[in-house]
């Protein structure tokens, strides 16, 4: 083939693999240098904070999993492979899912993708380029997550320096695999598999989620009848250990990982450990490497035969069947709301037609549903149970505080593009964000308050603690409702069209953190009374008067204390924050 | 320079581009013409590659888009209607990516990024970073970048949207020089009276079939009119009842082959 036929004479001609490689490399490193240069100039406390946040993110991570490991180790110390082959081996599940997504919106329903199948570059250079960022992306949450659990294991384990050398090493290559997987799976997916894609992904991830709830179910219903016994704890040890498959590379990796730590208990031995370490790094590289491969011939072969297809498919036909639910809506209610309730019916429909949004709500509040469904085959005593449900309380406001962060809190800036259509509209801008607000409250309050109902009726709690719960359910969705409502409109990024990335960004990880911080204030407040109360009852005759200021405080007048400090901090959470937003965003210059 | 051989593309069950024959030769500046939805968009994504014909070949400089699309695309320059651009790039690293994908020696490099940016006058912006550029700017350096490596064939969507009167104007220039320099461009437009003054010939599509192909004094004379004015003419031919007179319209596509 000649490249350099025609009028441009010698100016331009085909580049090698290499070539095309190194010219990708550059353009990710100007980017990276490029957007560095600007959060330093441009947002230097913001990046400090990011720094901090993830700074002490890391070292609380550090602490725990040092304690955890420690406690391991003093007593069953093999148990720990088994805790590195279920996390790993899960998390290559996570990660063959995550970087699919990703891949797939990178490079069939990017503009960059459009500008580079138009260039004279391989597609197996652009997958390439592409697979780079979404490992990235994907992988990024996996360093934040085992970096510290790694080194923590590592200390308590006593390893040896080379142990520190390898880690990265060992995580990229592991990385890899579920990456490329998902690569392989994705291209199939579009290229093969045409309309029937949608179906095939549900399929996949049904049997996924079958698969683990079938492990759930095996695992926790074997306690029903005997409750959490020493029995149970060896049975659920036995089944956890089909994760230890020696073809799995999670098997690969704790291994490698456990030998590269091995120093202290067998110094004799200590090179032969370190050779295994290196083995197990050498087939986690070349099974990665080969399956890099396999996507990246695929991609040569695919790439611009899916594009071609995804590009040229008939829009979905849009389902009426639901459309009298967003008309009675409109309708109901008096005209001088009308407004609101339209601005509502709108996100309710792109909400239902974005099937990351409902799935995801779906499958998290579905678990948690099914967990909760599983409590009656405990067999709990009256504080156990307690304690569990204040943890479940706990545990519904942070999967919300999880939707509300990634969903909630980009919903204001990606109005950016459409913002002329609603700036002309003859509402008034609060209205466009208390739309949002309630949108994000309706949507919250019944499956949170549902589910905390389920919880408590399945633990056997009294009437008055489930009232406790519902009514701090109540309080985390205002307030969760309010902070990424408000830091949303405070802080829009109204250039960026991904909300995935308007999350990660610093606002999302402020609206994050500081709705963390607003559950556990809600649940440590609301848990008091019930506390001392249970303290005051393992305490007996020995305890303090239940008439002195300890009864008090576990008595009626203490939860009536501790819920009026839930609603005050309720309060603060949803109109400090909203007000913040309302304000920014009236003055708002798209 | 660029062939359409009986193309076809359908959208599931729907024909968006039917039996397209077409070959426009070198130093040409064709115009396509259409109402919204009458398969110009489609035409566009097959001649640069984004869409593969269901039937048929497209090629440029004699290279089947399907079979060997680097080799057609290094022939080709692009200006999509939507400019893209990576928002944490300069104008210059921008140019300069390009020309790295287009596989051109450094020095060359230099001197054409130099050129370009001078053409299209990005020297007060080229070394700002693009998400700072308005779309006027956008589509500048789209076009600057579409022409660094010489192409051969250069295809616009839309090109003028979002561009300033003096840029029009530049835009204009250049295209009359460059296909005086023997490079053919293939040009989708809305803007009627560009069409009249820049195309050596017309096509003009309705429901994915090429309704009329030639010049605009052709057009005249086939449509047998009083009326002078490209805009009625144009209207006249598009304003078709629905469906079943298509295939039996007076007008007859002169110059498919």
């Amino acid at each position: 083939m000649n490249g350099t036929d025609g009028r441009h004479g010698e100016s331009c001609r085909l580049i090698a693999v290499e070539a095309e490689s190194r010219v990708f490399s550059r353009l990710r490193a100007t980017i990276a240098w490029q957007t560095l240069r600007s959060m330093v100039s441009g947002a230097r406390l913001r990046l400090a904070l990011v720094v901090l946040l993830s700074a002490v993110f890391w070292g609380l991570l550090y602490g725990l999993f040092f304690e955890g490991f420690s406690f391991l180790d003093s007593i069953h110390a093999e148990v720990i492979s088994l805790v590195f082959n279920a996390f790993f081996s899960s998390l290559m599940v996570m990660l063959v899912f995550s970087t699919g997504i990703l891949l797939y919106g990178n490079m069939y329903c990017s503009p960059e993708a459009r500008l580079l199948l138009t260039l004279p570059v391989r597609a197996e250079a652009i997958f390439a380029h592409k697979f780079i960022d979404a490992m990235w992306f994907s992988s990024w949450g996996f360093i934040l997550l085992g970096s510290p659990m790694l080194v923590a294991y590592g200390i308590v384990r006593g390893a040896p320096w080379t142990y520190y050398l390898l880690l990265l090493p060992f995580m990229l290559s592991f990385a890899m695999i579920p990456a490329a997987v998902g690569g392989v799976l994705c291209m199939t997916f579009v290229a093969w598999l045409g309309q029937l894609r949608v179906h095939a992904l549900a399929l996949l991830l049904g049997v996924v989620a079958a698969g683990a709830v079938w492990l759930g179910w095996s695992l926790l219903g074997s306690a029903a009848a005997g409750g959490v016994t020493a029995e149970w704890f060896d049975t659920v040890i036995t089944r956890l250990s089909i994760a230890e498959q020696k073809f799995l590379p999670s098997w690969w990796l704790s291994s490698g990982l456990i030998e590269a730590a091995r120093w202290r208990e067998q110094p004799e031995a200590r090179f032969a450990s370190l050779s295994e370490a290196v083995k197990f790094l050498a087939v986690l590289v070349s099974n990665g490497m080969l399956l890099y491969l396999l996507a990246r011939r695929l991609a040569g072969s695919t790439y611009r035969l899916g594009f071609s297809q995804l590009v040229g498919e008939m829009p979905a036909r849009r389902q009426r069947r639901i459309a009298w639910f967003d008309e009675a809506l409109s309708a109901a209610g008096t005209a001088r709301g009308r407004p609101m309730r339209l601005l509502l019916v709108k996100d309710l429909r792109l909400f239902r037609r974005d099937i990351s949004q409902w799935s995801q709500f779906a499958i998290f509040f579905g678990l948690l549903g099914f967990y909760f469904f599983n409590l009656r085959s405990f067999h709990y005593n009256l504080a156990y149970a307690s304690m569990i449900s204040f943890l479940n309380l706990a545990v519904a406001g942070l999967i919300l505080s999880t939707f509300t962060t990634r969903f909630v809190y980009p919903m204001i800036s990606l109005e950016g593009r459409r913002f002329w259509i609603l700036g002309l509209l003859p509402v008034h801008r609060d209205q466009i964000v208390w739309s949002k607000f309630l949108f994000s409250f309706i949507g919250g309050v019944l499956p949170c308050c549902g589910l905390l109902c389920l919880s408590d009726s399945m633990l056997g709690i009294s009437f008055a603690l489930l009232c406790v719960h519902e009514i701090c359910g109540v309080v985390l969705c205002l307030g969760l409702s309010g902070i990424a409502v408000g830091l949303g409109a405070w802080m829009p990024d109204l250039r960026e069209p991904s909300p995935a990335k308007i999350a990660a960004g610093f606002g999302g990880t402020l609206c994050l953190v500081l709705s963390s911080l607003f559950i556990v204030g809600v649940v440590t407040v609301a848990a008091i009374p019930t506390y001392l109360a249970m303290a005051g009852e393992a305490f007996g005759g020995a305890g303090p008067s239940p008439t002195g200021l300890f009864g008090l405080a576990s008595g009626p007048l203490g939860t009536a204390i501790s819920l009026l400090i839930v609603a005050i901090l309720g309060a603060i959470a949803t109109c400090v924050p909203l007000q913040l937003g309302l304000r920014a965003f009236r003055w708002l210059e798209p | 320079m660029i062939e359409f051989d009986h193309v076809s593309r359908t959208y599931g069950p729907k024909p968006a581009v039917t039996d397209l024959s077409l070959r426009i030769p070198r130093g040409e500046l064709f115009a396509l013409l259409g109402p919204n939805g009458a398969g110009k968009t489609t035409t566009i994504k097959m001649l640069v590659g984004l869409l593969r014909p269901s039937r048929g070949a497209v090629r440029i400089c004699g290279h089947d888009l399907v079979k060997e699309t680097r080799a057609a695309h290094l022939h080709t320059g692009y200006v999509p209607d939507e400019p893209t651009l990576y928002d944490k790039l300069t104008g210059r690293e921008f140019l300069w990516f390009i020309a790295d994908m287009f596989g051109m020696p450094r020095s060359l490099a230099a001197e054409k990024i130099g050129r370009e940016i001078d053409h299209f006058e990005l020297a007060d912006c080229a070394d700002d970073l693009a998400e700072s550029y308005s779309l006027g700017m956008r589509q500048r350096l789209v076009f600057a970048a579409a022409l660094l490596h010489d192409p051969d064939v250069l295809v616009l969507d839309e090109p003028m949207v979002g561009l300033d009167p003096r840029s029009v104007r530049i835009v204009k220039d250049l295209l009359r020089s460059l296909t005086r320099d023997g490079m053919t461009v293939f040009m989708s437009t809305h803007t009627l009276a560009m069409a009249e003054e820049l195309a050596d010939r017309v096509g003009i599509m309705v429901r994915g079939t090429l309704r009329f192909l030639g010049t605009i004094a052709e057009l005249r004379d086939q449509m047998a009119t009083d009326s002078t004015s490209l805009e009625n003419l144009y209207l006249e031919l598009t304003n078709v009842p629905p469906a079943a007179s298509i295939g039996s319209s007076s007008v007859e596509p002169t110059g498919t082959r």
